[in-house]
């Protein structure tokens, strides 16, 4: 059973014997995927996600679970919206009127109420440390599994804050970081001339052909692929996507790195790239809750309506999953430090709210109690991320191996609800 | 579908104990946690046994040692024993070895190999003119005596002993560097670098080494990271289950990890509030230690024991720690010269006799077991665990000292050393060896560095800014695979790092005449002249576009080559 010549296969070994029909492994990243079926999940409609991470852990009782009549209701109404019986924050107006195609999902429950191990944990779907393995975060996983290998555009792109990486499925899955948006992707435009580019790429070309003749490695083979493809993107019109000058949808996404974050990241899912993150800070909001969560719940308005309402015209809105999240809710009840009081960290009951992406839209899945405080059914992280894979049909169940090849499935025991909201 | 049994892997992610939360971070998250039981009970899975007795441990035999080595230390003579076993193994397989290295491709494989840069201009230069017989062995001694060989094992060293996790982010990184790279410098012997640091005691300031039990602060991470990188064995399986692969029980692993349950190592503070973490530190006092964090849920209580041996008597106030080490770093123990032998020739070659390098089990064979077992018997004993004598030894052979041009009837052994593999830069050495070019010794601009003005908090140097561009989230790259993707390549190509007028000048110097300027191009680059072809094509490309931009474009193109970033 052991063998230690197969123990030893790197991806690139694995690659050639896939080629030969040996194993019909997931193959990572920018390699063609030579054995790739149709995708296991099959009945997903969505083709990208935008991940819309609300970082620090939003409000729910103050956002998607408003309760009026509980003690500690806070200072915000209630609002109908365009979906009949759905009713989110008086902060939320332009949301409510695209509320038709979105979920809201009450009752999330995780277990951790520290901001990194939470924010590891939404992202990955396991505990920080647990067995001694680096998950991949969401992202990595769907470039993985739904990612064309031989696009010249990234799989993975995170916008504005870091986001959680590729863990054991390798760099190749990497998220490509853009710090600030206005400024497009860092170091994408060459300093020199079209003409004098092409002479040094000349150069460069001639340089690695001696180079491969003599020593022949796949690591020669290999940067010259990475090198081919970044030039291709530096050339390519779909990397326009990255610049936002001159996008008259702009302004209506608000104004802010945020809103920019959301405008780049429809212009990627236009061209094709299957999974955005888009980040908005601030949701830590421990004091002065209601000035702030009012503020942040301006931000999302803006930017969450302008995403929906421009996808739908595309057509691209079925074929594009937008989710809305952070790491964990905050208390039900209002803390009475200072004179600006706000909510704490509460990873026991939450909410979150997905739109497009093929749901049914106009609904509510899962409750809390009257206070906001428990859930009625716990809605787990792995029920949801497993949902998120089945709208994106993506086998959930699969098994992706780490370095020294042990085996761990893309979401851990979940029970996914996709069929009560499509 | 692959080489192990699955089934009980697979179990292992989801029994893998939570270690929990272990940085108190703030009051509310305090709060949260002291909550945390009543607002949820994480689902924690039920022990996979309860302990039972003490296992019957079967003596481990003695090494069998069938290649004899030097009697006395002679790193000439023991390159030579490498040599033939290599040489009986390549002729078994009927391959035959390719030729020696040039002097250049052998300058700059041992430089960057060592000290972790390539030569300068001058050196390479001087190097390659060079007539003495003896001149490879004399570079290897400079290196290996040169401080940059500390910085170098620093590096790989502290990605292995320092993990990067959220626990971890107020912890200081620098004085384990620090410690390491004196250390290494030092070179005390294997043996005594390894008591230094698994019996650390201290202050963070006062003992930089202590920062290995604060970035590991629980037992069980003590014992994994321990074992896979003192003892090059997995150990974390049995953590929760007996190991599936070898007669490793639970109890097993939790015996290796009392012998950390007398540590106090205490937790980082908050740096954001003011928080000094050079004064905090690691004591070891008599009894087990109170920490409760310090403890996983799943912690067994058993008794001390080594790992396959058997369970020292120690004294109740008697520190466990120190007992640890002298069982670790003994010429008898089995695990540790081996280790040390199999991952200071990883270093070299890129792959070590049992890959992975830290996977050490029985059922995972060598490919060369009789030349591990001479090497790690010898460098435990007449060796005097001497770690740059070890590496020397390796240097010195033609095994090291081959081309890495394959030829055509070796060209698909990978295992054998018939050739000596091409490897990739690291960040690290990419970053040093782009700042030896360009004559900057900021390659990036440390923009944004905000740590830099909280010397309590992580610094964020430029060079750390390139190396975790290049990282990517990953802890090391791989030694053979080229790894860097599109945002890496793009930022070579395109940000000021190939595009100085500046570096072109430092490079060039006061040179004018064509041939001189693209020859210290490569010289400074590339550690060779270049060919008569590339002269001549390069010559005719800077009559054609005009002496200056032609410079500025070759090295831009020797900088982004594969050449630059691959070790021949």
């Amino acid at each position: 059973m052991f063998s230690t010549k197969l123990q030893e296969k790197s991806r690139r070994d694995m690659l050639k014997l896939t080629a030969a029909g040996v194993f019909a492994p997931a193959l990572s990243g920018w390699f063609p995927r030579l054995a790739k079926a149709a995708p296991a999940g099959g009945k997903g409609k969505a083709k990208s996600c935008i991940l819309l991470w609300m970082d620090g852990g939003p409000s729910h009782k103050d956002t998607w679970d408003l309760k009026p009549e509980s003690k500690g209701a806070g200072e915000f109404k209630p609002i109908k919206t365009a979906a009949s019986g759905v009713e989110i924050s008086e902060h939320l107006p332009k949301v409510a009127q695209v509320m038709n195609h979105g979920l809201v999902v009450r009752g999330m429950s995780s277990p951790e109420g520290a901001h990194p191990r939470a924010k590891y944990y939404l992202h990955t779907g396991f505990r920080e440390g647990q067995g001694g393995i680096v998950y991949p975060s969401l992202g990595s996983i769907v470039s993985q599994e739904a990612g064309k290998s031989d696009s010249t555009m990234p799989n993975f792109v995170a916008i504005g804050g870091r986001s959680y990486g590729s863990g054991f499925l390798g760099p190749k899955h990497q998220p490509l970081l853009i710090t600030d948006p206005n400024r497009g992707l860092e170091d994408l435009k060459s300093s020199v001339t079209a003409a004098q580019l092409g002479n040094r790429v000349g150069l460069l070309e001639q340089m690695d052909k001696a180079f491969h003749r003599e020593y022949g490695a796949d690591s020669i083979t290999d940067h010259k692929t990475t090198y081919e493809r970044a030039v291709k993107l530096m050339q390519s019109k779909e990397a326009k996507a990255f610049d936002l000058t001159g996008d008259e949808t702009k302004a209506k996404y608000g104004s802010g790195r945020f809103a920019e974050g959301v405008c780049m990241a429809r212009r990627l899912v236009e061209v094709g790239v299957p999974f955005v993150e888009v980040s908005l800070g601030g949701w830590d909001t421990h004091q002065d809750n209601f000035t702030r969560v009012k503020a942040l719940s301006g931000q999302v308005d803006s930017a969450i309506s302008a995403l929906v309402s421009d996808l739908k015209d595309k057509g691209l809105l079925d074929s594009t999953l937008i989710v809305w999240m952070g790491e964990f809710g905050r208390t039900p009840n209002i803390n009475n430090r200072g004179a600006n009081p706000g909510r704490d960290h509460y990873p026991r009951a939450w909410s979150l709210a997905m739109f497009g992406g093929g749901l049914k839209g106009g609904q509510v899945f899962g409750k809390t109690d009257k206070e906001g405080a428990s859930p009625e059914k716990k809605i787990s992280v792995q029920d949801f991320l497993a949902t998120v894979c089945e709208l994106m049909g993506i086998d959930h169940t699969k098994k992706n191996e780490t370095a020294t090849g042990r085996p761990i499935q893309i979401v851990e025991k979940p029970q996914p609800f996709t069929k009560d909201v499509v | 579908m692959k080489f192990r049994p699955l089934a009980l892997f697979a179990l292992t992610a989801g029994l893998a104990v939570l270690v929990g939360d272990f940085t108190s971070i703030d009051a509310q998250e305090k709060a949260i946690k002291k909550s945390k039981k009543k607002i949820e009970a994480p689902e924690t899975p039920t022990p996979a046994a309860p302990v039972a007795k003490p296992e019957v441990v079967k003596p481990v035999a003695p090494p069998v040692i069938n290649v004899a080595t030097p009697k006395a230390k002679d790193a000439a003579a023991l390159a030579k024993v490498i040599d033939a076993e290599i040489t009986k193994k390549l002729a078994t397989a009927k391959l035959t070895a390719s030729a020696l290295s040039s002097d250049e491709e052998f300058l700059r494989r041992v430089s960057l190999d060592i000290t972790g840069v390539i030569p300068s201009a001058e050196k390479a230069k001087a190097f390659i003119d060079d007539k003495s017989p003896d001149k490879r062995a004399k570079l290897i001694d400079e290196l290996l005596a040169d401080p940059r060989f500390g910085r170098r094992m620093a590096d790989i060293w502290t990605a292995k002993l320092f993990p990067k996790d959220s626990g971890n982010r107020f912890v200081l990184k620098d004085p384990l560097y620090k410690w390491l790279e004196e250390e290494f410098n030092k070179n005390p012997g294997w043996d005594k670098f390894t008591t230094s640091m698994v019996s650390a005691t201290g202050t963070v300031a006062e003992n930089g080494a202590v920062t290995y039990f604060i970035a590991n602060r629980s037992v069980d991470k003590l014992t994994d990271t321990t074992a896979q990188h003192f003892l090059g064995i997995q150990l974390q399986c049995a953590q929760c289950h007996n190991h599936p692969f070898t007669s490793w029980k639970q109890t097993e692993y939790w015996g290796m990890a009392a012998f950390y349950g007398k540590v106090k190592a205490d937790n980082p503070k908050n740096a954001n509030k003011g928080g000094d973490n050079t004064t905090i530190g690691v004591t070891e006092g008599p009894r087990q230690t109170k920490q409760k964090d310090f403890f996983p849920e799943s912690a067994k209580t058993v008794p001390v024991k080594f790992l396959g041996g058997e369970s020292p008597s120690l004294g109740a106030a008697e520190p466990y720690r120190p007992a640890l080490a002298k069982w670790m770093t003994s010429p008898q123990n089995p695990f540790f010269a081996k280790a040390l032998v199999n991952r200071t020739w990883a270093h070299l070659f890129g792959r070590g006799f049992v890959n992975p390098v830290d996977d050490m089990l029985p059922e995972n064979s060598p490919t060369h077991p009789d030349l591990l077992a001479a090497l790690a018997h010898h460098v435990s004993t007449t060796g005097e665990f001497d770690l740059k004598y070890l590496m020397k030894a390796i240097c010195l052979s033609d095994t090291y000292q081959r081309t890495s041009k394959p030829t055509a009837d070796n060209k698909n052994d990978k295992a054998l050393y018939s050739h000596v593999a091409v490897k990739v830069l690291s960040p690290e050495q990419l970053y040093d060896s782009l700042a030896q070019v360009t004559g900057n010794s900021r390659v990036m601009d440390a923009k944004g560095a905000k740590g830099a003005a909280n010397p309590k908090g992580g610094r964020i140097g430029g060079r750390d800014q390139f190396v975790n561009f290049f990282l990517a989230g990953a802890d090391s790259t791989s030694a053979l695979d080229y790894e860097a993707g599109i945002p890496q390549a793009l930022k070579l190509m395109n940000s000021p790092i190939a595009n100085n007028p500046a570096a072109v000048r430092a490079v060039t110097g006061n040179t004018s005449k064509p041939e001189d300027v693209i020859e210290r191009i490569y010289l400074a680059a590339l550690s060779r002249r270049p060919t008569a072809d590339e002269l001549k094509s390069l010559t005719a490309y800077a009559t054609k576009t005009g002496a200056q931009t032609a410079y500025g474009d070759i090295l831009w193109a020797v900088l982004n080559s594969s050449e630059f970033t691959l070790v021949r």
